[in-house]
């Protein structure tokens, strides 16, 4: 297993602390789309950045689920950044984004049906075969059902597993926030998944809204949700892990931190286990 | 059970649907409606600077409608905002906003666009434009409109009545810059841009303008990084 530990997502906003300087981060990880440009200062830094950490490209906007309205353009743009910045992962998101003729750019749930698991499979085998390697496919957060289901969430992603060879990608937080806001249990979505195609954890905070919990990404990591990681931590191992934070994004020094506490839980349950 | 295409076409028509009842879907509105208007407010801060934040959030909110999000890269959102404002009936006051439009969307390519290659003095006559340059003609003073519309800038001290202008949007280094241009400077750097020589370029903006010195344009402009091979 990688000893990679804990990494951040990098943001534009912390660009300037990594101007000159290499904060301890075990690893960086991108939106692909913010580095799609052809040239300009996107492009520069991450260029820099990549001969300094391992970078993942993390895609938002590919919806491989969507039944209309998919863009091979866009693989292609990914194909290309890959190509450049060679990212110790890519992955995407179980999710649909698109209807023909509008993009939603947003992360929206599909119905765990065998239709919709055909779809996403068949896209994944392409996207994997253009990269020429595996890409990681992450779990999302939903606030309403899609439509009546034919499986389990984990369920549905350990099929897709099997049928593509893809790894996963785990949102922990997502998990949580299923749980709270559609019933879903967290730990036996997690216990449905082979322990090996887990290759990488995201953990982040939400927001409680109204209605349900909303995944802003926009606070630290809540204390529920740390303690489904400590669970996944046993039950996948020292998985790679990234801290995201993406509104009211803060200092750098909070992301590091958030990360250092990620990698204490690892590196305590490796110890354990050791 | 509905197929997968008709459960998404229903899902988008009630996350659309302001009416809709349902109070989880209108956290799903809202992100859409976020993204687009805070991917809107990016590429065009002089359009939002000068018709005021509330404004422009309701011309997002019209423009989403009317020229849909097609691409999961939001960077690539709002191409079609200057044709759109030509007819959005609460701008027709503002009747310099559908260049200053253009003039962003420029600036907002400009920012993205691939990296001049450096200019070879041994090759001098092969030249054309750096990829991020881009011209724009308005019968409206539009380098005027933007300075004093960009942070920092005095709104007061805008004169609409200055004349029509000619704009150059280019990237310096990281620094998308603009400027207005003399006649012959324009009509050589447009003949650059349409792919013509350098000797034809250089009479063409000559002919046009008395006051345009070859040696010293030619200059100037690959020193700015404007003109490349």
């Amino acid at each position: 297993m990688s000893r990679l530990g804990a990494g951040i997502g990098l943001r534009a906003r912390h660009y300037p602390d990594f101007s000159g300087a290499r904060p301890a981060a075990g690893w960086l990880e991108v939106h692909s789309e913010n580095y799609f440009a052809a040239g300009g200062r996107e492009r520069a830094v991450l260029e820099a950045l990549r001969r300094d950490y391992p970078v993942s490209l993390h895609g938002v906007g590919l919806g491989l689920g969507s039944a209309e309205g998919y863009s091979r353009e866009n693989e292609h743009k990914l194909r290309a950044l890959a190509r450049r910045i060679d990212p110790l992962f890519v992955s995407e998101h179980l999710c649909w984004s698109a209807t023909a003729g509008r993009h939603f750019n947003d992360l929206l749930p599909l119905p765990f049906t065998e239709e919709a698991l055909l779809l996403v499979a068949s896209r994944v085998d392409r996207l994997q075969d253009l990269l020429q390697r595996r890409v990681l496919v992450e779990n999302i957060s939903a606030y309403v059902e899609a439509g009546p289901g034919e499986m389990s969430e984990g369920e549905f992603l350990a099929a897709l597993v099997r049928r593509t060879g893809c790894g996963l990608l785990l949102d922990v937080n997502n998990l949580y926030v299923n749980q709270v806001n559609l019933g879903r249990d967290a730990l036996a979505q997690m216990r449905a998944l082979d322990p090996a195609s887990v290759e990488e954890i995201h953990l982040a905070g939400y927001f409680a809204g109204e209605h349900c919990l909303i995944d802003t990404h926009g606070a630290r990591v809540a204390e529920l949700v740390w303690r489904l990681y400590e669970a996944a931590l046993d039950r996948f191992g020292p998985v790679p892990t990234l801290v995201e934070w993406d509104t009211d994004v803060p200092p750098l020094d909070v992301l590091l931190d958030e990360a250092a506490q990620a990698q204490a839980r690892m590196d305590a349950r490796h110890a354990l286990a050791a | 059970m509905p197929s997968l295409l008709e459960m998404q076409r229903d899902f988008g028509a009630a996350l659309l649907d302001p009416a809709c009842a349902q109070a989880r879907m209108r956290v799903y509105r809202a992100n859409a409606f976020g993204n687009w208007s805070a991917a809107l407010a990016g590429a065009y801060p002089i359009v939002r600077a000068i018709v005021g934040p509330a404004f422009f959030e309701l011309l997002a909110r019209d423009y989403s409608q009317a020229a849909p999000s097609v691409s999961g890269d939001l960077h690539e959102y709002g191409a079609q905002l200057a044709a759109f404002l030509e007819g959005y009936p609460a701008a027709t006051d503002l009747p310099y906003l559908p260049d200053v439009a253009r003039m962003e969307w420029l600036a907002h390519r400009a920012h993205y666009a691939a990296d001049a290659q450096p200019f070879e003095f041994s090759r001098p006559t092969e030249v054309r434009l750096a990829p991020s340059a881009a011209l724009l003609e308005s019968g409206w003073p539009l380098a005027g409109i933007w300075a004093a519309h960009r942070e920092g800038g005095d709104p007061s001290t805008v004169d609409l009545d200055a004349g029509p202008d000619r704009v150059l949007v280019h990237r310096s280094g990281w620094r998308v810059e603009t400027c207005s241009l003399r006649p012959g400077d324009f009509r050589f750097l447009a003949a650059l841009q349409e792919r013509r020589a350098l000797g034809p370029a250089l009479e063409a903006a000559a002919a046009e303008d008395p006051a345009f010195v070859a040696r010293v344009a030619l200059a100037a402009w690959v020193q700015a990084g404007v003109i490349t091979q």
